[in-house]
């Protein structure tokens, strides 16, 4: 009977990813350490846990992120899920490109130094003050959200624009090199922020 | 003797009438002090009868000035007991396993809490109770944590007497530790402005440490411990150098690096 549970948990094992299987021994490490009275070696099992934990929800996002943005594609080689347990958190990030074009999608969440910069997006009056007439503040799927022109390109067709979506603790940037306002709008309505929200918050 | 008394009599009249104004000005104040008794002798009756202050609120301490009511009651917040860490792991372990991420993370956020607190009150627990002479004043021992992991555990103790104070902060944060770091590295930032010497490198128990000094703070011990801890000792009221570096080596520094689990 033994054997046969080691073999079926052999084969559980083989077939969950490595992302979850070092969350699993992570965490056994932390309960077994603190159980022996090690806080040190338990904290930083916990550690580890909470950056496999960021990783695994780095890559749901990118699940969630649609897989064309207008007529750009996903450049899948450029997808990257970073988790850093320290001042910044996790880092998402997703390109999708044209010859003409490239639109970016970046993720940073559980960072306190967001936090700030969320306070000041947030704040109208801080907001003001900052402006300095190339970005706006807007609304997108309900989000409190600022657009901002680049006009630092060399060809004048192709203006940058960068919208930031402040969360609580977690901010999305999303640029795009040679688009309208309104198609930036457009684009930036095919991301699904309520569901990206629920899992970063 | 009757006729002397209806002559002063007589001449206080004739006084009393022939100067109108200061008889006015007499009669109006005896009016003034006769309401005055009459309103104390009717609030000291109304008081009696119903146990509240009439005095225009001067009575009551928890009314302010516009009459908006300030507060004097509340004993404040207690503390509560760290999270159980071992509930949070498996309270993580099962959001895991639902797929639920965001509420797994959040039970691994609170068992490092948990551990970091129960770091912090070991740590508090092995610092010395009395520091050449100054006694500890455990009413202001904190071990304050974030939820953003190691980054920003801090532990303090302050030791006290009469006009002389220590205040030990030890804590685990990257950022002040990286630029410690960079002073110990840079040539040129290590020493003097000139004139005034205020910061220096020494070496406490052998460590690499910094001390400087403010007229207006006093005396301050900067020692990294190993990758991101660090101790600060503020000394107000020390005589000199040697008072500060004497009360510095007092504290076992190979054991607090070790509980921050530093290397």
């Amino acid at each position: 009977m033994k054997f046969i549970i080691i073999i079926c948990s052999i084969i559980i094992s083989a077939n969950l990813p490595a992302q979850e299987l070092n969350f699993k021994s992570n965490i056994g490490n932390a309960k077994k350490s603190y159980a022996a009275g090690n806080l040190e070696d338990a904290h930083f099992a916990l550690q580890q846990s909470m950056q496999e934990l960021d990783i695994v929800i780095g890559k749901e996002v990118l699940k969630l992120l649609p897989q064309k943005m207008g007529d750009a594609g996903i450049v899948t080689a450029e997808d990257n899920v970073t988790g850093n347990v320290s001042f910044i958190g996790a880092t998402i990030h997703r390109s999708y490109t044209t010859p003409n074009k490239k639109v970016m999608v970046e993720i940073i969440n559980n960072s306190p130094m967001v936090g700030a910069l969320n306070t000041f997006l947030t704040n109208p009056l801080l907001a003001g003050m900052g402006s300095d007439g190339k970005s706006k503040v807007l609304k997108v799927q309900g989000y409190k959200s600022r657009l901002t022109k680049e006009d630092n390109s060399e060809d004048a067709t192709k203006i940058p624009y960068k919208m930031e979506i402040p969360f609580s603790n977690a901010l999305v940037t999303f640029t795009s090199t040679n688009s309208s306002e309104s198609e930036m709008i457009a684009l930036a309505n095919t991301i699904p922020f309520d569901q990206i929200a629920k899992l970063i918050q | 003797m009757q006729f002397v008394t209806r002559l002063l009599c007589l001449l206080m009249l004739f006084v009393f009438f022939t100067n109108g104004s200061s008889a006015q000005g007499f009669l109006k104040k005896l009016k003034d002090k006769a309401n005055q008794v009459a309103e104390k002798a009717l609030d000291k009756k109304v008081e009696e009868k119903t146990g509240i202050g009439q005095s225009g609120g001067n009575n009551n301490p928890s009314a302010s000035q516009g009459g908006r009511p300030s507060n004097t009651m509340g004993e404040g917040l207690k503390n509560t007991a760290p999270p159980d860490v071992l509930q949070q792991i498996t309270d993580a372990d099962k959001a895991h396993d639902a797929g639920n991420f965001s509420d797994a993370r959040y039970a691994i956020q609170q068992a490092l809490l948990g551990v970091e607190i129960q770091i912090g009150q070991e740590i508090l627990k092995s610092l010395p109770a009395d520091v050449k002479g100054l006694p500890k004043d455990t009413l202001d021992d904190r071990v304050m944590s974030t939820r953003f992991g190691w980054a920003n555990l801090t532990i303090q103790r302050i030791y006290q007497k009469d006009d002389k104070q220590l205040t030990v902060m030890i804590g685990n944060n990257p950022m002040y530790a990286g630029m410690m770091d960079m002073y110990f590295s840079n040539a040129y930032g290590v020493q003097s402005d000139g004139d005034n010497q205020n910061m220096k490198q020494i070496k406490v128990k052998g460590y690499k440490a910094a001390i400087k000094f403010d007229q207006g703070q006093g005396y301050s011990v900067l020692v990294p411990l190993g990758q991101s801890g660090m101790i600060t000792l503020e000394g107000v009221n020390y005589t000199n150098e040697q008072d500060i570096l004497a009360a510095a080596e007092v504290f076992d520094i190979d054991g607090i690096k070790k509980k921050l689990g530093e290397k």
